[in-house]
């Protein structure tokens, strides 16, 4: 059998994901054994003008992690999906948005304000703003556009799998390869984890699901038995897609969501709002005002990982 | 906690309400939803974030 060719690329994303694959340590081997790699920034070198090169449908599969929020990350969304067989959704961001997408309660002149002229590191009288283009003696120099948003990568082309994760665990990007070497993929559109909640598959003792103070993670050492949202901690597990191995509470930390929501549910935040809010044990409305301002930022632990995915997606546009 | 949440969201308070209303309350439930109505029709359509790029 021909080998394999495979890309992989990060677009807004932080290295994580790409430092993810190099996790597979030894493993990596039989993905060489397996494919050839054809475009991978972090690692190889590769550039655009080679993938544009290329012809349509040449690359089996491309393993796209970061969301989208320029114009160059749009273009090469656009032009690896010309170029890839399959496109695969690679980690929390490119599947849901992730931790960049909650710059969607923000637009882009706030973000440009804050960046470019507010923040106290920055010595900038003259409040410069980066340009898209500008003419210098040498001719003219370009930079990529900001989007106002920031997007899934299913919002800029069509995906055929999703493999979410912040960043997705070595077991699952094995299960990935093995799919890809046995040439058993699942049906198009599948999100490649549990099909249960995180809940589901952590096993920690679920006594009495009621709550009467919400603790933040440095203000108590829970205990390492018991259920973590029981004990006042906001566990996203309820409604979050299982398949990381429960990492994050086997280790006495709550479950931050960035497997994002579990099969059937579309909008994570709004969920774990109702769940959360179904468990609070009190009737008594100052009781529940204090432990509405016990969640520091709702909107922004709710939503994490899955903002761009949302109904909502960000912010509405003010006084319009 | 939504009604937080969705100010963080630009949602105004005025167009999320949450009120009891017995079955009996016939004419008590018309005039909620009549007033509802009214606040948001007073409001206006909310203004349309598609997640999209500029503009």
């Amino acid at each position: 059998m021909a080998k394999l060719k495979l890309a992989l690329y990060w677009a807004g994303a932080c290295g994580g994901c790409d430092v993810a694959v190099l996790d597979i340590n030894e493993k990596i081997l039989d993905v060489a054994n397996l494919a050839d790699i054809v475009f991978w920034p972090i690692a190889l070198d590769f550039k655009v003008p080679d993938v544009e090169a290329m012809k349509d449908k040449s690359i089996d599969v491309c393993l796209f992690n970061g969301c989208v929020r320029s114009s160059e990350q749009e273009h090469i969304a656009k032009l690896l999906r010309a170029k890839s067989k399959v496109m695969v959704a690679f980690g929390s961001c490119a599947c849901f948005g992730g931790i960049p997408a909650l710059a969607n309660l923000a637009n882009r002149a706030e973000i440009m304000e804050r960046v470019y002229i507010e923040a106290p590191s920055n010595e900038n009288p003259n409040k410069t703003l980066p340009q898209t283009k500008i003419s210098v003696p040498e001719g003219e120099l370009t930079l990529p556009e900001l989007f106002e948003n920031v997007l899934t990568l299913a919002q800029v082309v069509p995906v055929e799998y999703f493999v979410p994760g912040c960043p997705p665990t070595v077991d699952l990007i094995l299960k990935v390869v093995n799919a890809l070497a046995t040439n058993s993929l699942p049906p198009v559109g599948a999100t490649v984890a549990s099909e249960k909640t995180l809940c589901d598959e952590c096993d920690r003792k679920k006594e009495k699901k009621m709550i009467s103070k919400i603790y933040r993670t440095h203000e108590i050492i829970p205990d390492p038995e018991r259920c973590l949202l029981e004990q006042g901690l906001l566990c996203m597990g309820s409604a979050t897609r299982g398949g990381c191995g429960v990492l994050c509470p086997k280790v006495n930390i709550p479950c931050r969501g960035c497997f994002g929501p579990p099969a059937g549910v579309s909008d994570q935040g709004a969920k774990l709002v109702s769940s959360i809010a179904s468990i609070y044990e009190t009737k008594d409305e100052k009781d529940i005002a204090r432990m509405v301002e016990e969640i520091v930022d709702p909107a922004g632990t709710f939503y994490r990982f899955g903002m761009s995915n949302s109904m909502l997606k960000g912010k509405r546009p003010q006084g319009k | 906690m939504l009604k937080k949440m969705l100010a963080q969201f630009g949602i105004e308070d005025k167009r999320v309400r949450l009120d009891w209303v017995s079955a009996s309350e016939g004419e008590r439930f018309a005039s909620i939803v009549n007033e509802m109505t009214e606040q948001v029709r007073a409001l206006g359509p909310l203004s349309r974030n598609d997640g999209g790029k500029n503009g």
